[in-house]
C-alpha cells in the first residue's frame, strides 16, 4: 500500500513538472520568418531556353531539365566539369524528346509515359573523365534523375561543324542509348521481366570483368554489348537500348555479323544467335503483356525519328 | 530519493529551456543580411556603366585577360584573350549570385571563362580531366568588393579573379575588337631566329616569350652585367600587360603597347616605357651564359640521367623539321630522342628511343665524340662513330648532320631542369632538352 502511494506521488510530481514545462514553453507562433535565400530553388530572369523547357517538357510531361550550373547535382564533386553552352540545350533536349519521349507517348500514351519517365534531367557541358581512362556518359539515380554529360560535344544535322560519320553514332551511342537504357531499368524495376530471361546466358555473365571485353567478343557469347554481360538487369536494358536505337534492320545486322566458330567461352555461332533471338522474343512479349506496347512498332518510331535527325 | 534529483534536474532544464529572449548581436537576421549582401554585389556588378576589365590567375598558373559586362537580367557579355576568335567576337551567357557558404558569383552557362576550366584537354591544352585548373564559381568575401575593384577567389581551384571598373574608352575598345590587336604580339613566334631583341629608350632588351605559361623574360646589359626580369602577362586592347612592371633605372615598362605586325616583312612593332621599337632577329644571345654548355653536359653525368626531347629539331620555323616522330623500328613506335653525355670516356650517345611491348629500347644511335666547349660559350659536336645499324637517309641522318654543324650550339637554361640548344650558325635551329 505504501509503495503504491509513493508511486502515485512520484507520478504526480512528474505530471506537475510536465504541465509546468508545457505551459511555460508556449511559443508565440513560429516567429518571424525571413526570406531565406535560395529556398524554393535558385532564381534567375527566365530566357528562351527556360521557356522552351517549360513549354516542351515541364507542362506536358512534368519533366524538368537543369542546364545552369549547380555543382551539387553531380555525384562526385572532385571532378572537373563545365556547364553546357546555352545554344546546345534545346537541340539536345528536343532530340531526346523526338527519339525517346514521342515514340513512347505515341505508342503507350501520355499517362504511361508521365507515370514512369524520369523527372529530372541534369546536363553537363563536358564529359566526366575517370582516373582509369574511361569516360562517364550518363548516370541515373533511382529512376528519377538522369545526368547527361558531354552536352557541348553534341551535334545533329543542321548544326555548325556537323560530321555525319562521327556525330550520328556519337548521338546514338551516347545520349539516346543512355536514356533508353535508363528507362529500361525503370520499367523492369516496376514489373520484373520473366525469370526465363536470366537462364538464357546464365553461366556466361562476366560481372565487373565486362570492361575487358569488346562488344564483338560479347556478341559471340550471346550478349548484345560488352556491358550486357555484366549482369542480368544490364543485359535486359542494353538489349532494349540497342534494339530501339539500331532499329530492326541494324539489330538483325549485328546478330548476323557474329562470326563462325566457337567463342573462348565455348559458345558457337548458332548458340550465340539463338540466345540473342530468345532475349529479343522475351522483351517483345514483356512489352506486350506488361505494358501493352507493340515493341516493333515502338522500334520503328524510335529509329524513324532518328533517321530524320542525322 | 534518487528519482527526486532527476525530477529536480528536469525541472531546472525545463525552466532554462523556457528562457525565451533570444537577443541577437545584429539588428537584422542572417537571412536578411545575406539577401542584402547578394543584392548589393549584384547591383555593383550591374551598375558599372562600362563593365569590368578582368584578369584571372588560374590555380594551374598563367594569367588571362577578360572583359565582362553584366546586366540586371542574369546575362553577361564577354571578351577573352585566350584566342583570336574570343578576343574579337563577344559571347553572351548567364550568371547568378547565390548563397553557398559565402555569397558566390557563378558563371552558370558555358562562356569564354569556362574554356580555361574545360576538362577536355583539346579545348585549352591543359591536363585531361582538369583543364588549366581554373574556376567559374567565385566566393565573394567581405573585403572582396571595393568601389572600383572586386577581388574574387575560385571555389574549386582557388583561382584569383580581379575585376576593375572599365572606362568608356576601354569598353569601346573591347567592343570594336581591339583586344585582337593586342594578340598580334603572338606573332613574335613567327620570327625564325631563337633570339629576338627590341631597343626601347636606348636599352636593348632580349625578349623570351613562353606562350604556354604566359611569361615574358627580358634580358639586358647594365654595363657588361646581364640583368633579367620575368613576369606573367595578359592582353588588353592596348596590348600586352605585365603583371609586375619592369623598373630599370629611370625606365618603367608596364607592358607593350601600339603593337603592329607586318606579315610581309615579318616585323613586330611595339612600344614600352615611353619609347617604341621594332623587334629584330639576333643570331646569338645578348649575354652568353658561358658556363651553360658545360653545365648542360655535366649535369646528367652527376645525376645519372640523360637529356630527352620528343620533338627533335625545330628548324626555320618548323617544329620537328626532320619528322623524327614518324620514325619506326620493326613495328616499334618512336618514343623520344635521347642525348647521353659521357656514355664512355671517349663518346656520348645521340639517337631515337623506341617503344614496343611495354618497354623502351635503343636500336641504333650516333656516338658523338666528347664535345668541345669553346671560350665564347658554345658546344661543338663531332662524330666518333655509330652504334647498331644506323639508317643512311631520313630523320636520324638529318638530325645528326645538324648536330655535327661546325658552328656548334649555345645552351640556354630555360628552367632548373630544361635547356634549349640553339644553333650558333644562325639561331634558326634549336632543340629543347628536358
Amino acid at each position: 500500500m505504501k509503495l503504491i502511494v509513493k508511486t502515485t506521488f512520484k507520478h504526480l510530481v512528474a505530471a506537475l513538472v510536465f504541465s509546468v514545462s508545457l505551459s511555460a514553453c508556449k511559443e508565440d507562433g513560429i516567429g518571424e520568418v525571413d526570406d531565406i535565400s535560395g529556398l524554393g530553388g535558385d532564381e534567375w530572369v527566365k530566357g528562351p531556353v527556360d521557356q522552351w523547357i517549360l513549354d516542351s517538357l515541364v507542362t506536358p510531361y512534368n519533366i524538368s531539365a537543369k542546364y545552369k550550373w549547380d555543382q551539387f547535382e553531380f555525384g562526385n564533386i572532385t571532378k572537373t566539369l563545365v556547364p553546357p553552352d546555352e545554344s546546345q540545350v534545346v537541340p539536345l533536349l528536343s532530340t531526346i524528346k523526338k527519339a525517346w519521349t514521342m515514340p513512347y507517348v505515341e505508342e503507350a500514351g501520355k499517362v504511361f509515359y508521365n507515370k514512369y519517365s524520369p523527372k529530372f534531367f541534369i546536363l553537363s557541358g563536358s564529359n566526366e573523365y575517370n582516373s582509369e581512362g574511361s569516360i562517364t556518359l550518363g548516370t541515373a539515380e533511382g529512376g528519377r534523375k538522369v545526368i547527361l554529360y558531354g552536352v557541348n560535344l553534341f551535334k545533329i544535322k543542321g548544326m555548325a561543324g556537323y560530321d555525319p560519320a562521327r556525330d550520328s553514332s556519337f548521338v546514338k551511342d551516347w545520349f539516346l542509348h543512355t536514356i533508353h537504357h535508363e528507362f529500361g531499368h525503370i520499367l523492369h524495376q516496376t514489373v520484373l521481366y520473366p525469370v526465363e530471361y536470366k537462364n538464357i546466358s546464365k553461366s556466361l555473365y562476366q560481372g565487373g570483368n565486362w570492361i575487358n571485353w569488346s562488344d564483338a567478343d560479347a556478341r559471340r557469347d550471346g550478349f548484345i554489348t560488352a556491358y550486357s554481360s555484366s549482369a542480368f538487369d544490364e543485359d535486359f536494358v542494353e538489349m532494349i537500348a540497342m534494339m530501339l536505337t539500331e532499329g530492326k534492320v541494324g539489330f538483325d545486322k549485328l546478330v548476323n555479323s557474329i562470326p563462325a566458330g566457337t567463342s573462348p567461352h565455348g559458345v558457337t555461332k548458332a548458340q550465340a544467335q539463338a540466345a540473342l533471338r530468345q532475349k529479343e522474343a522475351i522483351i517483345v512479349a514483356y512489352y506486350k503483356n506488361t505494358w501493352k506496347i507493340d515493341f516493333y512498332s515502338l522500334q520503328k518510331r524510335v529509329r524513324g525519328s532518328m533517321n530524320k535527325l542525322f | 530519493m534518487k528519482n527526486s534529483f532527476i525530477y529536480l534536474l528536469l525541472l531546472a532544464v525545463t525552466l532554462f529551456s523556457c528562457e525565451n529572449s533570444d537577443d541577437t548581436v545584429f539588428e537584422e537576421s542572417a537571412d536578411v543580411r545575406l539577401n542584402a549582401a547578394l543584392a548589393s554585389y549584384e547591383k555593383q556588378l550591374v551598375e558599372a556603366p562600362y563593365g569590368w576589365n578582368a584578369v584571372i590567375y588560374p590555380g594551374g598558373g598563367g594569367s588571362y585577360g577578360f572583359y565582362f559586362k553584366f546586366d540586371d537580367k542574369n546575362r553577361v557579355s564577354m571578351f577573352s584573350d585566350f584566342s583570336d576568335a574570343s578576343a574579337a567576337k563577344v559571347k553572351e551567357s548567364s550568371y547568378r549570385l547565390k548563397a553557398v557558404q559565402t555569397p558566390v558569383l557563378i558563371f552558370d552557362t558555358y562562356s569564354y571563362l569556362h574554356v580555361l576550366s574545360d576538362p577536355d584537354e583539346e579545348v585549352n591544352g591543359g591536363v585531361r580531366g582538369e583543364g588549366l585548373q581554373s574556376d567559374f564559381e567565385f566566393s565573394i568575401y567581405p573585403d572582396s568588393a571595393k568601389a572600383d575593384v572586386i577581388t574574387l577567389v575560385g571555389r574549386k581551384n582557388q583561382s584569383r579573379l580581379v575585376l576593375t571598373k572599365a572606362t568608356q574608352a576601354q569598353a569601346t575598345a573591347y567592343n570594336s575588337g581591339d583586344l585582337a590587336k593586342g594578340l598580334l604580339f603572338n606573332n613574335i613566334a613567327k620570327y625564325q631566329t631563337y633570339f629576338k631583341r627590341v631597343t626601347l629608350g636606348g636599352v636593348t632588351y632580349e625578349i623570351t616569350v613562353n606562350a604556354t605559361d604566359r611569361t615574358i623574360k627580358l634580358t639586358w646589359l647594365n654595363g657588361s652585367t646581364p640583368k633579367t626580369f620575368t613576369t606573367s602577362y595578359y592582353y588588353t586592347p592596348s596590348g600586352v600587360s605585365f603583371v609586375s612592371p619592369l623598373v630599370n633605372g629611370s625606365q618603367t615598362i608596364t607592358g607593350f603597347g601600339n603593337i603592329t605586325w607586318n606579315a610581309s616583312t615579318t616585323q613586330l612593332g611595339l612600344s614600352g616605357g615611353g619609347a617604341s621599337g621594332i623587334v629584330a632577329s639576333a643570331v646569338k644571345p645578348l649575354s652568353v651564359d658561358l658556363a651553360a654548355a658545360k653545365r648542360w653536359w655535366q649535369d646528367p653525368i652527376e645525376s645519372g640521367g640523360d637529356w630527352r626531347t620528343v620533338d627533335g629539331f625545330h628548324v626555320n620555323g618548323v617544329d620537328d623539321a626532320f619528322k623524327v616522330k614518324d620514325l619506326t623500328f620493326e613495328g616499334a613506335q618512336y618514343a623520344f630522342y635521347v642525348y647521353q653525355p659521357g656514355l664512355t670516356a671517349q663518346y656520348d650517345l645521340f639517337g631515337p628511343v623506341f617503344f614496343a611491348d611495354n618497354s623502351l629500347s635503343i636500336e641504333y644511335a650516333d656516338a658523338p665524340k666528347r664535345p668541345t666547349f669553346t671560350a665564347d660559350g658554345r658546344v661543338v659536336f663531332s662524330a666518333y662513330g655509330t652504334l647498331g645499324d644506323v639508317p643512311t637517309t631520313g630523320p636520324h641522318v638529318n638530325s645528326v648532320n645538324l648536330l655535327y654543324d661546325a658552328a656548334g650550339f649555345y645552351l640556354i637554361q630555360t628552367s632548373e631542369t630544361t635547356y634549349d640548344m640553339v644553333s650558333a650558325k644562325d639561331a634558326k635551329a634549336w632543340i629543347s632538352w628536358q
